[in-house]
């Protein structure tokens, strides 16, 4: 093992990186996956554009238009036009529901008897029609239970929740940090993988090929610059999840850190055997984002919890190192347990293992011949 | 001195082809052997086996150590250096001259001390390359490329230094200086030096050569003992019917006729072997034209026409004219600016000086070459055509957009596959074929709507010397038959005699404008066009 | 012309079934990988593991966990210990854990107020949420309490709330707009690099004629493919309704493919080589998926967000795609989708000739 050898490679590869550009895309990348999803997509609704056609215009009525109109989730706009109307503006995807209060609303209140408020909420987006539909009931319920000053009844149980490790309920919170392993996972595979592919493609790899430069000493050399480059987005990615997005970090940084430059390992040993098989550029690209973003998205816990899936999918989770990474990433934003756990610790060790048993199989298939 | 290499043996197998089989020879230290056969002939892959590189059967001895794969020849290859084929192929675009030096420097473990330091001082010299020490590779000419390459390869003074086709695709400048570095190190080393090479006159500078056909050595020895075992079949040119081959003023036979030996080139070794396969050349008949038009006896002219790239000048005041039935050989180094100026004259790249005159009417605007684009034929460096379309398709699309009716392409088609003997070829993919196939498809592209122009870039690079040598019949045909204007790039100043006029350009200017004939006559002492062509570079 | 401008589609789709591996990809984007879209990405809480203490000696507290079961719940664990209970969450082996103090069912009895702890996982915000509404659902079912005003909703085009269709149209607009980008834009770059489109530009074709035909044939590619999800997967899977007019939805489709190709020719205008199509592809194709209104409506966006996906085709097709498959919005009404579509894409193509679509 010669580290002059070693070194000269590093030093090449960082230079073309750079006069390439290329380094651009090794931090636009990752940063903008996390700003765009972290922004992009919201699970819970504020803003619903409704609709409310008040027929009875009465003291009660005007109290839980009130309700709508001072609420972040609603844009309550209380309409003068017909039903046909306000349907043509849901349908024209100008408004998302219509709440119709009928004209005997107060006067069938009074009388002790049942009213009924009609919800037309536009389905397209189904989750966020739900979403909607469970804002309102409690609107409603509300409203209901000031107007009419009801003590609690016999039997009535009220559910004292705690939401734990995210007070608030933020969708920032529960996705920002699964993304960080989403991000860490796709990313430095491309890189580890077009830095040995490059070479292939051009035909400078005959320059390891015909000279007396070792296996390890080129894998190495090749997997040291992406490493390098991507532990720096370790910092950053957290960076914006903690400042940018708010997201706690509650557990061990020291933590967090190893974890991660392990999972880049891994990470690099997914791209290592990906340039074993492919042979130029773009083959390598598509097949690391095929390989590891979809399995990634899916077993990340960003959009269901491992715990929560069908029998099939909870044990396939378990192949990817994604879940693992992804647990461990969770108790640093949030939960804070560390190596107390005794499963933190025990899925240290798969990863421990994956990283070897990648990198083990890369080394073994990188041939120092042609084909 | 003893023998150092034997290869014994030796096949490389591909997926469904042979790469070389069965090659088997032996070498002294301080030798040169040359590798000389046309592309696909197994040269590379019998390269690639003895640098280590390629999987292969048989064994091969190299300073006592035998090895029979890329694994067990790795202790070897810190004696070895292969600069395998391709313009700087082995060069990092965004590095520089001075950052390669140091990177091969240091992954071939090279002590730096004052030995080292002079030697590459050295080589820089010998390379011309001092003054472009700071230069990034992508930037520098094909030439400097592959003296470059040669550098980074002989840093570590390999005794077994290996090159595949270092010349290919260079002119003829750096290709004199490449040699004379390889002639040093010879003298200086002793290393045994392994040269694979297309054009035919470098066999001369060889102690020893192998040729390469359909995979198989076909024989090997000196120049002038291989030579002389292909006397006997070597007559002067006489006609003869079948189991003949006329090439280059001599006619090739294994039957006797009645006619004087004279005696026979290189490139007749491998018509005696191409006979012995029972096979013949085709001749090239280029029938008639069918539309009858009007050339003006100036057909293209261009003034002052110059090229900026940022800073950097391509082309400057660049004055040419091109007669009707004339061939032009537009000539000079890599990166003269030869491409470009076609491509300006082709408006591929916009004029940012001086004017253009295509039959006569003046070039201002994309809007002015609208009429002109059906008289005007090109081929590119590349041979450009569709890669997963057969032949036949790409010709027949090719012709469509030439707005020719469906009959008439298929008749012409048809009678330029005959003509230029491809016909069997139609249903294949053009990347199965070799290159100098695929070289009479991209003309026949470029002819199918009988272009009265023709722009020719760089046709024949690459290509084999009998493949070109019935290459430029065609162009004479074209000329005589159907007296258009060609204007042709190439590297081979051999092809200079075929053209009616040269045009030398130098760094972006033009430096002569002339007839091969008149160049002689103001070069009196150059002994063929390639002296008279150094005489303007040095 | 007409001629010309067909052979040259002829010839695209030609390479295009010509290249196996392309069409694999794409035929396996318009069929499964939609298919699994819809079938398999179900944000709806679906065995979801609970944990419960049940200190009261059963009764109540029974009947309530007897509530929570498949598909939504996993059959509830119980656990001794409150310890044990929290570790099962910090471990993440269950979601929600319910806590029954041993005077839950005295208070109950009494009608006095009654609390029930309830302890989630937030980690998993919207699947918390989600749980704990079934749980305020099933408590107040429970309780039996009157409520004087009843709300009667509706969700229109959609009663059932069925998400699968709509992750499906989400992942096949997705997919077209990839495949409309990148397909064309990879035709532009191989041409580009292997030479072939200097021979293209020196035909006696206009070199707009070219760029309209090689569009063409990847758009066809892109609404065949689009059909066929359509009919296969959107119909035949999942039994999307049709509110609106289909041939406004196949219009639709065809113009938007056509200035998502326009995009395409834009990128490879601009690249030297794929690989560089391929990483401004993803620059330009990430936000737009993800700004283009599909998972967060575009008001409820940052208004710089708001902006940028102005310039979005995608934003317009999703909004136009959405209305004609599930509000059955009037054609007339559809009009500013169209437009927008046109709009982009008419600025893109005059681009992509002036860039590589001339000769000086």
């Amino acid at each position: 093992m010669k580290w002059r050898v070693i070194k000269a490679y590093i030093v090449k590869e960082l230079t073309e990186l750079i006069r390439t550009r290329l380094i651009v895309m090794v931090y636009l990348m990752p940063s903008m996956i996390l700003l765009l999803f972290g922004y992009g997509i919201r699970m819970e609704v504020t803003h619903a554009r409704t609709i409310i056609l008040d027929y009875d215009q009465s003291h009660f009525s005007h109290m839980l238009t009130e309700k709508f109109e001072h609420s972040k989730y609603f844009d309550a706009q209380i309409g003068l036009m017909s039903e046909a109307q306000a349907l043509h503006q849901i349908k024209k995807a100008k408004a998302d529901m219509i709440l119709i209060i009928p004209a005997s609303f107060q006067k069938r209140l009074l009388h002790g008897q049942k009213s009924e408020i009609g919800l037309f909420i536009d389905g397209a987006f189904p989750t966020r029609a739900t979403t909607m539909e469970s804002y309102v009931q409690g609107v409603v319920l509300q409203a209901s239970q000031e107007a009419e000053n009801i003590a609690l009844k016999k039997g009535m149980i009220v559910i004292n929740n705690r939401n734990l490790f995210n007070q608030a309920m933020r969708d920032e919170n529960a996705m920002v940090p699964g993304l960080i392993g989403l991000v860490l996972l796709v990313a430095p595979a491309i890189l580890a993988a077009l830095l040995i592919v490059k070479e292939k493609e051009k035909g400078t790899i005959f320059n390891f090929y015909a000279s007396p430069v070792g296996k390890g000493e080129f894998l190495i050399a090749k997997l040291a610059p992406a490493f390098l480059l991507h532990s720096l987005n370790i910092f950053i990615l957290f960076l914006w999840a903690t400042y940018l997005f708010e997201v706690p970090f509650r557990g061990s940084f020291w933590l967090y850190w190893l974890s991660s430059e392990l999972y880049i390992f891994i990470s690099l040993g997914i791209g290592m055997l990906i340039s074993v098989v492919t042979r130029s550029q773009i083959a390598a690209v598509v097949m690391t984002v095929i390989v590891t973003l979809l399995p990634g998205f899916l077993y990340s816990g960003i959009i269901l919890p491992i715990s929560a899936m069908d029998k099939a999918s909870y044990i396939e989770a378990h192949f990817f190192p994604i879940m693992y990474y992804n647990h461990i990433l969770y108790d640093t934003f949030l939960i804070s347990q560390g190596i107390a756990s005794e499963k933190i610790v025990l899925y240290l060790g798969v990863l421990f293992l994956y990283a070897v048993i990648l990198l083990g199989l890369g080394t073994l298939f990188l041939k120092k011949e042609l084909r | 001195m003893k023998e150092q290499l034997y290869v014994k043996n030796v096949t490389v197998q591909y997926k469904g082809h042979i790469g070389i089989k069965n090659a088997t020879f032996s070498l002294k230290g301080g030798e040169i052997i040359g590798l000389i056969g046309a592309d696909g002939s197994g040269k590379s892959s019998l390269l690639h086996a003895i640098a280590g590189v390629e999987r292969f059967t048989g064994e091969i001895i190299y300073d006592d150590v035998s090895y029979h794969n890329p694994k067990e020849a790795q202790p070897l290859k810190s004696k070895m250096g292969l600069m395998p084929q391709g313009i700087g192929l082995v060069l990092y675009d965004t590095l520089t001259v001075k950052e390669h030096l140091d990177f091969f420097a240091d992954i071939r473990n090279i002590p730096i001390d004052d030995t080292f330091k002079s030697y590459r001082t050295k080589l820089l010299h010998m390379a011309g390359l001092e003054d472009f020490i700071d230069r990034e590779a992508g930037k520098l000419s094909g030439g400097m490329m592959q003296k470059l390459s040669l550098v980074c390869t002989l840093l570590h003074r390999p005794k077994l230094l290996i090159l595949d086709e270092p010349t290919t695709g260079v002119d003829p400048l750096s290709r004199i200086e490449l040699w004379e570095i390889l002639d040093e190190i010879r003298k200086m080393e002793g290393s045994i030096i392994l040269v694979s090479t297309a054009y035919m006159q470098e066999a001369q500078k060889m102690d020893h050569i192998l040729l390469f056909d359909e995979g198989e050595i076909i024989a090997s020895g000196s120049v002038s003992a291989l030579l002389d075992s292909a006397k006997a079949y070597t007559y002067k040119q006489t006609p003869c019917e079948d189991g003949c081959i006329t090439f280059d003023g001599r006619t090739y036979t294994r039957k006797n006729i009645n006619a004087d030996h004279v005696s026979p080139t290189l490139e007749g070794l491998f018509l005696i072997n191409a006979l012995q396969k029972g096979k013949t050349l085709t001749s090239m008949q280029i029938s008639a034209r069918q539309n009858r038009v009007n050339i003006p006896e100036i057909v293209m002219e261009a003034k002052q026409m110059s090229k900026y790239f940022e800073s950097f000048i391509a082309n400057e005041h660049i004055d040419m004219k091109l007669h009707r039935g004339e061939i032009v050989g537009l000539l000079g180094a890599n990166g003269a600016g030869k491409t470009t100026f076609i491509k300006m004259l082709l408006g591929l790249y916009p004029i940012d000086e001086g004017e253009l005159y295509l039959l006569g009417k003046r070039i201002q605007s994309g809007a002015d070459r609208r009429e002109l684009k059906s008289k005007i034929g090109y081929v590119s460096q590349h041979f450009s055509l569709y890669k997963d379309m057969t032949v036949g398709e790409n010709l027949i699309y090719f012709a469509t957009l030439h707005a020719l009716s469906k009959q008439k392409a298929a008749q012409r088609i048809k009678s330029y596959a005959k003509a230029l003997g491809f016909s069997e070829y139609l249903d294949a993919f053009p990347r199965d074929l070799p290159l100098g196939i695929n070289q009479r498809f991209s003309i026949t592209a470029a002819l199918l709507h009988e272009p009265v122009i023709l722009f020719l870039d760089e046709p024949t690079s690459g290509v084999d010397t009998i493949a070109r040598a019935q290459f430029w019949e065609i162009l004479r045909q074209l000329k005589q038959q159907w007296g258009i204007a060609i204007l042709i790039t190439t590297h081979y100043m051999s092809e200079a005699e075929y053209c009616d006029r040269v045009v030398l350009l130098k760094e972006g200017k033009k430096v002569a404008d002339a007839s091969v004939a008149q160049l002689h006559a103001t070069h009196p002492k150059a002994k063929n066009f390639e002296e008279i062509f150094l005489e303007y570079y040095r | 012309m007409m001629r010309i401008f067909w052979t040259i589609v002829g010839k695209e789709l030609l390479s295009f079934l010509r290249s196996w591996g392309l069409l694999i990809v794409v035929l396996y984007s318009f069929t499964v990988d939609v298919y699994i879209a819809g079938e398999g990405m179900q944000i709806k809480p679906r065995n979801v593991g609970v944990g419960y203490i049940d200190n009261t000696g059963g009764g109540i507290s029974q009947k309530i966990i007897s509530h929570l079961h498949p598909p939504e719940f996993l059959p509830p664990k119980r656990f001794l210990s409150q310890k044990e209970l929290s570790e099962a969450i910090f471990n993440k082996k269950i979601l929600v854990g319910i806590i029954f103090d041993s005077d839950f069912e005295k208070a109950y009895r009494k009608g006095e107020k009654t609390e029930l702890n309830v302890l989630l996982d937030a980690t998993a915000a919207s699947q918390s949420f989600t749980t704990l509404g079934y749980l305020q659902n099933i408590v107040l079912e429970f309780s039996k309490v009157d409520f004087p005003v009843e709300l009667k909703s509706h969700k229109l085009f959609n009663q059932n709330a069925d998400n699968h269709t709509f992750m499906a149209l989400s992942e096949l607009l997705s997919v077209i707009t990839m495949l409309s980008i990148l397909l064309p834009a990879m035709v532009f770059v191989k041409e580009k690099e292997e030479g072939t489109w200097d021979i293209m530009l020196l035909m006696p074709v206009d070199a707009r004629i070219t760029i309209l035909a090689k569009s063409f044939s990847q758009v066809l590619i892109v609404v065949a493919g689009t059909m066929m999800t359509v009919g296969f997967v959107l119909f035949g899977a999942f039994d999307i309704p049709m509110n609106g007019s289909f041939w406004a939805f196949f219009l639709l489709t065809f113009l938007y493919s056509f200035t998502s190709a326009g995009l395409g020719l834009f990128v490879a205008a601009v690249s030297k080589n794929i690989l560089q199509v391929a990483q401004l592809s993803m620059i330009i194709m990430m936000p737009m998926i993800f700004l283009s209104g599909a998972w967060t409506p575009i008001y409820a966006m940052h208004p710089a967000f708001q902006a940028l996906s102005m310039i979005s085709p995608l934003r317009y097709y999703i909004e136009g795609c959405e209305s004609i498959f599930f509000r059955g919005t009037d054609f007339f009404d559809l009009w500013h989708y169209f437009a927008g579509v046109l709009v982009l894409g008419s600025f893109l193509y005059w681009y992509g000739f002036r860039k590589i679509g001339k000769l000086f």
